[in-house]
């Protein structure tokens, strides 16, 4: 058996992988601003001593972690406007899906990050007086963030993966301009190594950047 | 106004769910005095010194600082409310304190350290208090580590700049809990020293320690903790040639070995 490639067709249509890097790099960008907003405030809920913050957010978290984002993904989409007479766009129900999505495992790990902080650095805050917004802000934050940049770039890397699921509510996003691609030319195999390779390419540097980052911190302690 | 003591504790309870940590602890301490604070470990000394600037919150009895209640607010119906952030970030603000972990942030140096309460907490200008802050970083012999981040420094260093740290918000007094158990002891010296020559400036201090020779060289009173209550509250000389209590005489026959 041998097979002939074929990569000179994939040149021929290279401007439809632009088009869906283009798609899929806004889907990752306005999934991730709303996974990062929400995931923060959910997270600093989840952390809170007060069970009225505390219970809605882990609700929240447990529903987003416990059933398939396909499912929420489509519910979104067409359901949501049943009920609330909410209509989105099949681009904009999908950045909020993938975002209301994210913000539950984005919470999570900003949970683990602050719980990680040694008490003596809030009382150290507290005893200068420092209320609890300064505290976080100036002094638990910014030592939570350098431990939470390793499972945040993980988290970034799946957030950017599952903007493939945008194809179910046909968003013209880089797998689903492929998939296209695959009909009209019937080369599979050259079509969706292409895809992993740009995939590869857009999340690779965020994981050098990662691994860099954490060994610079680690010299300063 | 200055005979009244910057620090009251009256009828002071307080219990981690069922275990009762201070059982009914009464004190005082005068401006300008130093106290000593000794007892075996799980006596209540580090919950007390806690109280006093509401790190940890009390059930029953009173602590006021400076004449007014710590934590709390009594309605006139006698009921008691907790006090507005505000009103305690503004206590807190006014009581240095100094921990047995240092607690310095790492992720400033030691000058941004020393900044950071006045110009976050005060809204001091930074030159300002950076300028301020030069003069307290040489006063506990850091000069030449200013811009040094805190894991690069040792233990005796990170204490002394946690001490500079608490000074720069201008406290009106200083709670010190264990500063010197977890220093190697060759390091405990250069400690002690700062703790002393503040306590020769006149500075009000509350001072958790095992340091015995501390507590008898420069405290002004020396409190003996037992099981959550003030054993014994005398001058040093006092307590350590002739105990009143037993208690005492046992906990420093052990400590004195």
């Amino acid at each position: 058996m041998s097979y002939t490639w074929q990569w000179q067709l994939i040149w021929d249509f290279r401007q439809v992988f632009v088009r869906g890097v283009e798609v899929t790099v806004m889907l990752t960008w306005w999934a991730l601003l709303i996974g990062l907003g929400l995931g923060l405030l959910l997270g600093l809920m989840r952390s809170s001593r007060l069970a009225v913050l505390r219970w809605p957010a882990a609700v929240y978290i447990d529903i987003f972690r416990a059933t398939p984002i396909l499912v929420q993904l489509v519910w979104i989409y067409y359901a949501l406007p049943i009920l609330l007479g909410l209509q989105m766009g099949n681009i904009v129900a999908a950045s909020v899906g993938i975002g209301l999505h994210a913000a539950a495992y984005i919470a999570e790990i900003f949970r683990a990050g602050i719980e990680s902080i040694d008490r003596g650095q809030s009382d150290a805050a507290k005893s200068l007086g420092m209320g609890y917004g300064q505290a976080m802000r100036r002094i638990i934050l910014p030592q939570a963030v350098r431990r939470m940049v390793p499972p945040f770039i993980n988290e970034f890397a799946t957030l950017m993966k599952l903007t493939t699921l945008g194809s179910v509510l046909a968003v013209n996003e880089l797998l689903h301009e492929a998939e296209n691609l695959i009909n009209n030319t019937y080369r599979p195999l050259e079509v969706y190594t292409i895809v992993a390779v740009v995939f590869g390419l857009m999340i690779y540097p965020f994981i050098w950047l990662s691994q860099r980052l954490e060994r610079r911190w680690k010299t300063r302690g | 106004m200055s005979e009244i003591p910057l620090i009251q504790v009256r009828g002071l309870h307080k219990s981690f769910g069922k275990l009762e940590v201070l059982r009914g602890v009464s004190f005082e301490v005068k401006r300008g005095e130093v106290m000593a604070i000794i007892g075996p470990s799980g006596s209540g000394k580090s919950t007390l010194l806690r109280c006093l600037n509401f790190l940890e919150e009390y059930q029953a009895g009173e602590v006021l600082f400076d004449n007014t209640l710590v934590g709390y607010r009594d309605s006139a119906a006698g009921r008691r409310k907790l006090d507005s952030e505000r009103n305690i970030r503004r206590i807190r603000a006014r009581l240095g304190m100094v921990f047995q972990s240092f607690n310095l942030f790492p992720h400033k140096t030691v000058l941004e350290n020393v900044i950071e309460g006045p110009v976050v907490v005060k809204g001091q200008p930074r030159a300002e208090a950076e300028a301020e802050a030069r003069t307290l970083i040489a006063r506990v012999g850091l000069t030449d580590k200013l811009d040094t981040y805190p894991s690069k420094l040792s233990g005796g260093q990170q204490q002394r700049a946690a001490i500079a740290r608490a000074l720069a918000m201008q406290p009106a007094a200083m709670l010190f809990d264990e500063p010197t158990s977890s220093l190697d002891p060759e390091l405990v010296g250069e400690v002690l020293e700062v703790m002393q020559s503040l306590a020769a400036d006149g500075m009000t201090m509350v001072v958790v320690t095992h340091e015995m020779g501390f507590a008898r060289r420069v405290a002004d009173r020396v409190m003996m903790m037992d099981e959550g209550e003030i054993v014994e509250l005398t001058p040093p000389e006092q307590i350590f040639t002739k105990p009143e209590s037993p208690r005492t005489a046992e906990f420093l026959r052990r400590v004195l070995h």
